[in-house]
């Protein structure tokens, strides 16, 4: 049972940080290579501040989300001089950097990384799993709420205008510079939050947790699940992120995996498991739609032509 | 000293460029970084290393590596690169990601994880040039090096294939519309382009005396910086640049105490000279995106 | 006071002299055209008033106040509005999606609900709904804009361009590639609009589909303005036959079609 609720941590963590990663990704259609290099920024933040400043745990989440949201601000002010495929490369070697520093800057603890992160409390008890699976929920429906939020607002609809068509959205009142670092700072910043909760549940983070190969595996589990959707990123988190723990012969095959669903997925369903327009999405609606065919009909009777 | 740093770091550029070499020349023909690439190299280290072992020439090494990684190649363009063409610069590029992560996966199971041996005697002496070691894997890089770089220079500009990759790198539909057959031009480069990465994956395998399934993550990426600093499409910047990289990472490492490890020297360069001129150090492509 | 001053501009790139010094007025409520051969510099003109580029030297003016080399949202957000000559649709939405998003400015930032691209707030969906009718779009709204054929990703761009009730809209020849039986729909959808005193700057190749619908014509020629004036002016104008006869493929006819200018013209759909 404590296993199940460690697992279900791990999958909370991959969903805030997918749904994260679809607000540039999805939203914007903008290539991020690097979520993990966000997620390490916040998560190494938390640690060096709350093992060697003895900083609150409850202190350490703002600080984690500022940080990489900073990092993300810094990535979006330089995808606006870049295109497509640089940006992506750009992102791939900002992965190897920030790792890279990780791995050298002293203040980072060096190649052996942060350890002994004490674990947070709430009104004097010390945090079990259960209360980091709740955190971690709470985080991650944050992260969904603000998300779904952006989908109604005008801001929403211009980052996909700008995916759509950047010259049109700039045409139309759309200021496509500034809310392409937005989308990137907000990415980012998520992504750090979930870093300040993976740091104490680890209780240690070592540099090369962050690297290229995490952030891809992020973005699959997007792919997978529905590039663009909010039920897509947590869809994907959920079942790539709790299918190694639970078939455990899987996780020698892990990345093998990772790898296959990302090129499989890209050939044939790109748009994911419960992307708009997949193949699942499609047979869903269309058979609510019967089922509402029927219940107004009262009977089974095939539909009036035309309907 | 000097002439030593010399002469590694034109060796290490040689082996870069022919690294980069294939990526840029598929870049220049479908407009996509194919990652997956120096999964190919990969493979033709493995497979240079098992021919070896089995008729202890590496002549035959060679050849048959290029022939499986030009197999490899051929059929990923068919079922994997061609069928997803017109989505667009990305989409490609994370299939290629996966490809090749799930390729060294692939030989960490067939192979083992752990690295193995290419001891392959080289027939070639060691030369002493000005007070510096120049031995005969080194040599051999030197020589294919040159002429992989003479014998592409040649094709580009002197032959019927060279003359439709220049075509087709400038305008796929214009010269789709004016008869030439994009798709065996494709298969023909993707198929040069896979026999490269052979070559680099033998010539890095036995000049390190190493093969691992991880041995293509490195010149992955430093394969990106280079193409993208040397202009993508524009295989004479991707040599030039990749002597550069090859020169500077040499150098630095070994005059300057440098903080950050060596490898993290191509992508901070890529990444300074991104933002100085994001189109890259030498004009690729003629027209824009 | 013009509503709109092109102040002597001159726009080189590199080494070509694409506009040299142009320079009219635009006052409010008038219907200007820009005509010209190919390669006249209509498009980098087009351009510069809409903010993609930055004129060499010359001022653009829009209200007393210069806007030269600032861009398209800026540009857009004063009250200017382009169509795109090849349309541009947001692909992904609705046509109601793409014209309400076109609609709804940063000003509407302040309430929630009024943002709702889904939502339901009625000045912004009358607005929108108005819209749709004016250009003929009713029977899409709920069609992915990429389903449109070209007739309706035309008339989508000048909804989505009248869509934030903009001062002045320019557009960039609207008439290309449309056939016979759509030119006459088109003129009146334009015509229309510009009688209810919005300020229309057109571009266009088709002289006289341009010539039909102005109060004052601009000709360019090689980056210069030769010759401006009303259409029967320049209809006559023999700097302007020169100009169109003297290039290949200089344009539909210096002389106008019979096209009615006429508000009372039989239309068709």
């Amino acid at each position: 049972m404590s296993y199940m609720i460690v697992v279900s941590v791990t999958v909370v963590i991959y969903a805030i940080l997918t749904v994260s990663l679809n607000i540039i990704v999805g939203y914007v259609g903008q290539p991020n290579l690097a979520q993990s290099a966000f997620f390490g920024i916040g998560a190494y933040f938390a640690a060096v501040f709350s093992t060697r400043y003895h900083t609150s745990f409850w202190l350490t989440i703002p600080l984690a989300f500022a940080t990489a949201g900073v990092a993300g601000l810094v990535l979006g002010a330089i995808s606006l001089r870049l295109r497509e495929d640089f940006l992506a490369i750009t992102t791939i070697g900002l992965n190897f950097v920030i790792v890279a520093v990780f791995q050298y800057v002293p203040f980072f603890g060096g190649a052996v990384g942060i350890y002994a992160i004490p674990l947070p409390s709430i009104a004097g008890h010390q945090f079990g799993n259960n209360a980091f699976l709740t955190v971690g929920l709470m985080m991650l429906a944050f992260v969904m709420a603000v998300s779904k939020y952006l989908e109604h607002t005008w801001f929403g609809a211009s980052l996909m205008a700008i995916r759509d068509d950047q010259t049109a959205a700039s045409s139309v009142g759309v200021p496509v510079a500034s809310y392409k670092v937005i989308a990137f700072t907000l990415s980012a910043a998520f992504a750090g939050m979930a870093g300040s909760l993976y740091a104490p549940f680890l209780s240690a983070v070592t540099p090369t947790s962050f690297g290229f190969i995490e952030s891809v595996i992020v973005l699959a589990m997007l792919i997978f699940g529905g590039l663009g959707t909010i039920r897509g990123a947590v869809l994907g988190a959920l079942i790539l992120g709790a299918l190694p723990e639970v078939f455990r012969f899987i996780s020698n095959y892990r990345l093998l995996m990772f790898g296959a669903i990302l090129l499989l997925m890209l050939r044939f369903q790109p748009v994911g498991l419960v992307g708009e327009g997949s193949v699942l999405v499609k047979l869903t609606r269309r058979a609510t739609e019967e089922l509402r065919r029927r219940r107004h009909k009262g009977t089974s009777d095939p539909p009036a032509a035309g309907v | 000293m000097v002439v030593s740093s010399l002469i590694n770091g034109i060796v290490l550029g040689s082996l870069y460029a022919l690294i980069a070499l294939g990526p840029s020349l598929l870049y220049g023909i479908l407009r996509i970084l194919d990652i997956a690439n120096v999964a190919g190299l990969t493979l033709g280290a493995y497979t240079g290393l098992k021919v070896f072992n089995a008729t202890h020439s590496l002549l035959a090494a060679l050849v048959v590596a290029m022939l499986a990684s030009a197999a490899f190649g051929y059929l990923l363009q068919r079922f994997l690169y061609r069928p997803i063409l017109g989505r667009g610069p990305l989409i490609p590029l994370i299939a290629s990601i996966g490809m090749f992560i799930a390729m060294e996966e692939v030989f960490r199971l067939v192979f083992g994880p752990y690295p193995l041996d290419f001891p392959a005697p080289v027939p070639l002496p060691t030369v002493h040039v000005g007070g510096a070691v120049v031995t005969g894997v080194q040599l051999l890089i030197l020589i294919v090096g040159v002429a992989v770089l003479v014998g592409t220079w040649y094709a580009l500009r002197r032959t019927r294939l060279g003359l439709l990759w220049r075509a087709t790198s400038q305008d796929r539909e214009t010269a789709s519309a004016m008869g030439v057959n994009t798709g065996l031009v494709i298969a023909t480069i993707f198929l040069i382009g896979y026999a490269l990465a052979a070559i680099s994956g033998v010539l890095l395998g036995v000049n390190y005396n190493t093969v691992y399934p991880t041995m293509g993550d490195i010149p992955a990426y430093k394969m990106l910086a280079i193409i993208v600093l040397g202009g993508l499409g524009n295989p004479l910047g991707t040599i030039l640049a990749a002597m550069l990289i090859g020169l500077v990472e040499t150098f630095v490492v070994s005059y300057v105490g440098f903080v950050l490890p060596r490898d993290a020297i191509a992508f901070i360069v890529l990444i300074v000279i991104l933002l100085v001129r994001p189109q890259g150090l030498l004009p690729g492509e003629s027209s824009g995106s | 006071m013009a509503l709109l001053e092109i102040d002597s501009v001159t726009v080189r790139f590199g080494g070509l002299v694409a506009l040299r010094e142009v320079a009219f007025d635009v006052d409010e409520g008038q219907f200007i055209s820009i005509i010209g051969p190919n390669g006249a510099g209509k498009t980098t003109l087009f351009n510069a008033i809409a903010g993609v580029i930055k004129p060499s030297s010359g001022r653009i003016r829009f209200q007393g106040r210069e806007v030269q080399g600032s861009n398209p949202s800026h540009m857009s957000h004063l009250g200017v509005r382009r169509t795109f000559q090849v349309a541009r649709p947001f692909a992904s939405m609705t046509v109601r999606e793409n014209v309400r998003l076109a609609a709804a400015g940063r000003q509407v930032l302040q309430s929630a609900r009024a943002l709702g691209l889904r939502g339901r707030v009625r000045p912004l969906a009358d607005r929108v709904d108005g819209l749709l009718e004016t250009t003929g779009l009713t029977a899409d709204a709920r069609r992915r804009a990429s389903e449109l054929n070209i007739g309706g990703l035309r008339r989508l761009e000048i909804a989505r361009a009248l869509a934030s009730e903009p001062k002045v809209l320019l557009l960039d020849e609207p008439a290309a590639g449309i056939g016979v039986d759509g030119l006459r729909p088109l003129a009146e959808l334009i015509r229309g609009v510009h009688q209810r005193g919005l300020t229309v700057l057109l571009v266009e190749h088709y002289v006289g589909f341009a010539l039909s619908l102005s109060d004052r014509v601009i000709v360019l020629d090689e980056g210069t303005m030769i010759a401006h004036g009303t259409p029967e002016q320049i209809r006559n104008d023999e700097r302007v036959i020169a100009a169109y006869l003297g290039k290949a493929g200089g344009g539909q006819g210096d002389r106008p079609p019979a096209v009615p200018p006429g508000p009372d013209a039989p239309g068709e759909r």
